[in-house]
């Protein structure tokens, strides 16, 4: 302490050491990650490394290309073998028995294109080369076009396919959900997080309470809580039946609502606690003064109270959007069929059909809409300050 | 007096982090009940004439862990327990020990479909539908049933993949059991599977686990669902009021595999000593009702035991599934099939 006190800049050091150590370690878990996913989605070592041979081969003279292929091939090992047709296979199927069976019998071909195609009549087919010669550069942008739904037309322009763009269309369906549990989620926490901020001692603790429990509840916990509630013989089916009010079941779960009922109830915490935050600070005498000058209770309310605690509001929902954009247990849980998010299938990409690269060009799929979406929030609070400055 | 304290609890971590890298012989299964017979009927025997110590984990399929585990290098399991077409799918790619058949234990016994570069198939599964008994009184019987949304309304439970489900499609379109897989392999035929998938389109819901379909009948969340012929039996010999239905169901093989590099590649194979023994299978399959691969086994089993296995008479009339069509359709058709489910 006397130390410090008797070198300033000795304790200028030490705090920026303070901050520099964090910031590295920050740098290191965040920025790292976000780069080797980029990286994935575009890398190609797979395929770009290993027809070497093959790219350095005229096109047009396919006896060369076929010889080319057969060296490249001859001298993978398995699992490189295996590599190499487990990724072309997902462009198309039948190359993984092609490559697999050409592989193991390279040094037996006659290696010309007669002899190739003589060994496996697929040879024979264009289509196949050409998906080779499409695939085998430095680095790869397939996934993005597979995850835009962009392709190359026989003339060889860009451009959606029908019915090709689908995840496009579970991104859109992402983003609607996302939309559907903010607004939820803020039409029900607002009323909640006023009357902690402003409701008697007893109130607030009592609502405190209740949304911090449901905080500190797993999210798997609380899911599974939601399915035995709504089944078709759950709580609220059997209690509506029992009340008269419901002669037969309904559907409450597997649909959209079933998830948004998930979802709010697991992201609602997100939107109470920051909207407490703001409406605290928010002077009472502001509102005794709009009374004492005539305002009524709704007018009060509406402009001197609640544009002091969009704030919170904004804080709220922006949290609740996109921790939701990325929720993939819940609505696989509640959801149906059509109410799957873009997580699930990043998640079956990397679990099921190890295709690593897809995964990771659906993530910066994601996380490109987060930061557009972010900066879209930002220049709309510089707009409209810029409008209030000029009021 | 404090540091010392810190440096021996250093010491101490890095003592039981290096402990935890020499580790025990791990196994990966399916996990539920499922492996509580494998444990009973295999496990233990030979944790017990190894001197073993076994660690056991659960597999939910798919090769993202033999990946990993290969890109890395840290072998973390030494046995796993797979279904057939990702063992090859994992044998092409390296990811397994290549099985040696010359010295393996019992491996004449064996079925020839068990028989594979890189696995020793262990277990036959059926997948066939399960319903609710007390749900309909005239009880459905075949996958026309299970697209008849007249006579059989409610929700349907079926996996979130294409195999196996375009096969019942075209079972329940009248394609006969020997040709399913010849009209699976034109583009007429996938066709026709998904426009016969397109009738029960509104109602299907997915399931993931072996167990949810059990729970979402006694639900009655489901009317009719796919599964595991033992989830449905095991829950009907607890008293649950469910039956599976053998007609026109699909059976498939589990098998056994070593991760390449497993630091336990030589107990691994002992293992099979003991897993592919006729008294050990069959004492498997009176635990958990999935059939034995071992030709000895059958005679084995006490007849009210066989009476629900995926074997003999309940396999009459059933499909056996291809694991090489689907390893080499597999992408592409699950391509279309998620494409299918958004549209």
């Amino acid at each position: 302490m006397s130390n410090a006190q008797s070198q300033p800049h000795g304790s200028r050091f030490a705090a920026f050491m303070l901050l520099l150590i964090p910031t590295a370690i920050f740098l290191l878990v965040f920025v790292a990650p976000i780069g080797s996913m980029i990286s994935l989605s575009l890398e190609n070592t797979a395929l770009g490394t290993r027809f070497v041979g093959f790219n350095a081969t005229d096109p047009d003279d396919p006896d060369a290309r076929a010889a080319a292929i057969l060296a490249d091939l001859g001298v993978l090992d398995q699992k490189q073998l295996g590599e190499v047709s487990r990724m072309l296979n997902q462009e198309k199927s039948g190359f993984r028995s092609l490559i697999l069976n050409t592989g193991k019998k390279a040094d037996t071909i006659e290696p010309t294109m007669a002899g190739l195609a003589a060994f496996d009549a697929r040879w024979g087919e264009p289509e196949y080369w050409d998906i080779i010669s499409k695939n085998a550069g430095a680095i790869t942008w397939r996934h993005y076009q597979k995850a835009s739904g962009l392709k190359y037309d026989a003339e060889g322009n860009l451009r959606i396919a029908e019915g090709d763009d689908i995840y496009m269309r579970v991104m859109g369906r992402t983003l609607m959900i996302t939309l559907q549990v903010t607004l939820i989620t803020l039409l029900v926490g607002y009323p909640l997080a006023f009357a902690v901020a402003n409701g008697t001692r007893r109130t607030a603790s009592i609502v405190l309470n209740i949304v911090m429990i449901s905080f500190w509840t797993s999210v798997l916990v609380r899911t599974t809580a939601w399915v035995v509630l709504l089944q078709t013989h759950g709580l609220i089916n059997n209690s509506l039946i029992w009340l008269g009010v419901l002669s037969e079941p309904i559907q409450l779960i597997f649909n959209r609502f079933g998830a948004l009922v998930a979802m709010t109830h697991v992201l609602l915490p997100f939107a109470i606690l920051p909207m407490i935050n703001v409406m605290r600070t928010i002077p009472k005498s502001q509102s005794d003064a709009s009374r004492s000058l005539g305002a009524g209770p709704i007018e009060t309310f509406l402009r001197v109270y609640f544009p002091q605690s969009l704030r919170g509001v904004a804080v709220g929902g922006g949290t609740v959007f996109i921790l939701s954009l990325g929720f993939y247990i819940t609505p696989a849980l509640t959801g149906g069929p059509n109410d799957q998010m873009l997580a699930f299938f990043i998640a079956d990409f990397v679990n099921r059909t190890l295709n690593w690269g897809m995964a990771a060009a659906l993530s910066v799929l994601l996380l490109a809409t987060v930061v557009v979406l972010m900066c879209l929030g930002k220049l709309m609070q510089r707009l409209t300050a810029k409008r209030e400055r000029t009021l | 007096m404090k540091y010392t304290a810190i440096t021996a609890t250093c010491i101490a971590t890095l003592a039981m982090a290096s402990a935890a890298y020499a580790r025990d012989f791990t196994i990966a299964a399916w996990g539920g009940n499922y492996q509580d017979a494998q444990r009973a009927a295999y496990f233990t025997d030979f944790a017990a004439s190894k001197g073993l110590k076994l660690v056991e984990t659960t597999y939910l399929g798919g090769l993202a862990e033999l990946k990993t585990m290969s890109d890395t290098g840290d072998v973390i399991w030494d046995l796993i327990m797979m279904g057939g077409s990702d063992a090859q799918l994992a044998c092409d790619e390296g990811l397994l020990e290549e099985i040696n058949w010359d010295t393996l234990p019992h491996a004449d016994e064996l079925i020839p479909a068990a028989r594979k570069d890189c696995s020793v198939g262990s277990v036959i599964i059926g997948n066939g539908m399960g319903y609710n008994t007390e749900a309909f009184p005239e009880p459905p019987n075949s996958w026309a049933d299970f697209f008849d949304l007249e006579k059989f309304p409610g929700k349907r439970g079926i996996r979130n993949a294409p195999a196996m489900n375009l096969e019942r499609a075209l079972i329940a379109d009248g394609v006969p059991l020997d040709k399913v897989y010849e009209v699976l392999s034109t583009p007429e035929g996938v066709d026709r599977a998904f426009a016969k998938l397109d009738t029960i389109k509104s109602e299907m819901q997915f399931w993931d686990a072996g167990s949810q379909p059990v729970e979402w009948l006694l639900a009655g969340n489901v009317a009719l669902s796919t599964g595991y012929n033992g989830r449905f039996i095991s829950a009907k010999k607890d008293g649950k009021p469910l039956e599976y239905v053998w007609n026109e169901h699909i059976y498939n093989i589990d098998v056994w595999a070593v991760p390449k590099d497993s630091p336990f590649k030589a107990e691994a194979m002992e293992f099979f000593a003991i897993a592919n023994d006729a008294a050990a299978q069959a004492k498997f399959s009176a635990l958990m009702p999935y059939g034995p691969t071992n030709s000895k086994a059958p005679d084995l089993i006490a007849p009210e035991a066989a009476a629900n296995l995926p074997a003999g008479a309940n396999n009459a009339n059933a499909l056996s599934f291809s694991d090489e069509f689907w390893i080499e359709n597999n992408d592409a058709l699950t391509e279309r099939w998620a494409n299918w489910v958004i549209q």
